[in-house]
């Protein structure tokens, strides 16, 4: 019972970092129709930004943490206006292998500034626990899951109540007509863009806090990726279960998975294959995912 | 208030959409743009709204002025601002946003935000079903609602000059009296500008001031509604009328036509 809830908690607060990376997804593909496979670069760099506020200049963690998030929206808006403002309007194929193309530069400029070594930011919370019903657990997980349900509310509000976040759905949805209505689709997408690179970053600040600063942090944008298949590609409440699913399902599947013998047939680790097994499954069975919505064309 | 001058239009510049129009609508009054299918009635008020880009239209002659400021060079949001909001063809509501959502969109270039509420009473004033209506996703509502949601949502920004791209389009024609009904209120009430684009002449002559015939991207004729209603060639064509006035029966297997009078 104990070890299933340390499970939970640690399972929900690697969850937390999918869905922050997959509202990042959802929220650039929604209103802007691109697919980011860049999306895992821009958390790794977002944890080696706050890093060097909190690390190397010595600045307060709060301090980094909100630095970093406004840098990792200005390189969101930048790429925006660099690359895919021209974009607009080429085909699905041309703009997913700009991204593509836009990780690896990501990565090599990382590796040039920081280096390739494995780096670790301390947090306030780093190393310290707090016991829950007899279980010990990490306080950064803790902080992983509060922050990211905050940031959660924030969006469902931002998106459902605010005259922005409501011109953002209906630009995704008809971008044409929403120029008519005096929207500039333009500074829509830029700031689209903006956004889902800022959650990307604290995605990869949290992540940092789990694991450590390093370039190969950034394959867990393609695991997130799987969360937001498995919620629906155009839901921003998909994103948040599907992260939290992926998350929990890897937790148990670590646990209890890893290692087990059956019928002579020896589990490895099983971890990292689970969230792909879903991803396969899902797109095998509901292409859609759960909350995303299946488009009917008339012809 | 809204004035063309010359307008040349070319798509994907080689194809000449519209070959030197003028026309003018004036503060306060209803224009109607009449024409078949082809003869440029939708390339006229995409190039007023500034959609350029997007279809691949560029403006090669002639000039768009409204309260004498040249707009041939704006963007769409820009000629936005300036009041001029457009009801798109084929309604082009957002079907996954609910009623609400659509009117606070359609409020996005209102500068003074508290004049939202006041103008979203105003609307549920002319289209009270939009109220009963207003959680539900725009996408369920019918044909008609759909139709007065997208005017709705054009005049909650309160614009100086409203433009109709063919109001009637695939509604039954008891809606589509209806819908002519409330337009004439709003500008009646509102002193809203209407330019109202139609391939249903009668019902739109029936509620402009002035009207415009466009053929094959010119326009060949204009005047008054009175005059228009009276032309031969208006009467024949347009609204299917014989000279006596009565329906044109198409029992009578041959029937010669008239020949135009205008050179199209």
């Amino acid at each position: 019972m104990e070890k299933a809830m340390e499970i939970i908690i640690n399972g929900l607060s690697t969850g937390a970092i999918y869905a922050l990376l997959a509202l990042g997804f959802v929220l650039i593909f929604k209103s802007t129709g691109i697919l980011n496979f860049a999306q895992g670069e821009l958390c790794m760099v977002g944890a080696f930004f706050c890093y060097t506020f909190a690390t190397l200049l010595g600045l307060p963690y709060v301090a980094a943490f909100l630095i970093a998030i406004i840098l990792g929206g200005l390189l969101g808006a930048v790429i925006d206006f660099l690359f895919f403002r021209r974009l607009v309007g080429e085909p699905i194929f041309s703009t997913i292998m700009v991204t593509v193309g836009l990780a690896s530069v990501i990565t090599s400029g990382a590796g040039l500034i920081w280096g390739h070594d494995v780096y670790s930011i301390t947090a306030p919370f780093t190393d310290k626990t707090f016991v829950l019903g007899g279980v010990v657990l990490g306080r950064g997980a803790l902080y992983t899951i509060g922050i990211s349900i905050l940031l959660f509310i924030v969006f469902v509000l931002f998106f459902n109540r605010s005259l922005l976040g409501v011109s953002m759905r209906g630009t995704s949805e008809d971008p044409h007509t929403a120029g008519l209505m005096g929207i500039n689709v333009k500074k829509i997408h830029m700031l689209a863009w903006a956004i889902g690179s800022a959650v990307a970053v604290v995605a990869g600040i949290f992540l940092a806090d789990q694991s450590f600063v390093r370039l190969p942090m950034s394959h867990t944008g393609i695991k997130a990726m799987s969360a937001a298949i498995l919620g629906g590609m155009d839901s921003i409440k998909g994103a948040i279960v599907g992260g939290a699913i992926i998350g929990l399902v890897e937790g148990f599947a670590a646990n209890y998975l890893s290692g087990m013998v059956v019928g002579g047939f020896h589990f490895g680790d099983v971890k990292d294959v689970t969230a792909f097994s879903i991803m396969i499954l899902v797109l095998m069975i509901k292409p859609h995912g759960i909350f995303g919505k299946e488009k009917v064309e008339r012809v | 208030m809204l004035r063309i001058t010359n307008l040349e239009v070319v798509y994907c510049d080689i194809i000449l959409a519209l070959k030197g129009i003028s026309m003018e609508v004036p503060s306060g009054k209803i224009v109607a743009l009449l024409g078949a299918n082809g003869a440029g009635k939708t390339t006229a008020i995409n190039a007023v709204s500034g959609i350029r880009k997007t279809i691949d239209l560029s403006i090669e002659d002639g000039s768009i002025e409204f309260e004498n400021t040249a707009i041939s060079d704006k963007e769409p949001h820009e000629i936005v601002s300036l009041g001029i909001l457009q009801v798109p063809e084929a309604r082009r509501i957002f079907a996954d946003l609910t009623v609400e959502e659509n009117l606070l969109i359609g409020s996005y270039s209102l500068q003074d935000r508290s004049k939202f509420r006041q103008a979203s009473d105003m609307v549920y004033e002319y289209f009270p079903i939009l109220k009963k209506r207003a959680g539900q996703y725009a996408g369920y509502l019918s044909g008609g609602e759909q139709q007065m949601l997208a005017i709705a949502r054009a005049l909650v920004a309160e614009p100086k000059l409203m433009v109709l791209d063919e109001p009637s389009l695939g509604l039954a024609p008891m809606i589509v009296a209806e819908i002519f009904q409330i337009i004439e209120r709003i500008n009646r009430e509102q002193s809203t500008a209407m330019l109202v684009v139609e391939q249903n002449a009668n019902v739109a002559l029936s509620i402009a001031h002035y009207g415009y015939v466009l053929e094959n991207g010119r326009v060949v004729m204009e005047g008054p509604t009175e005059a228009l209603r009276e032309n031969k060639d208006i009467r024949e064509f347009y609204l299917g009328l014989t000279e006596i006035g009565t329906q044109k029966s198409f029992r009578q297997v041959k029937h010669y036509r008239r020949r135009k009078r205008w050179l199209s």
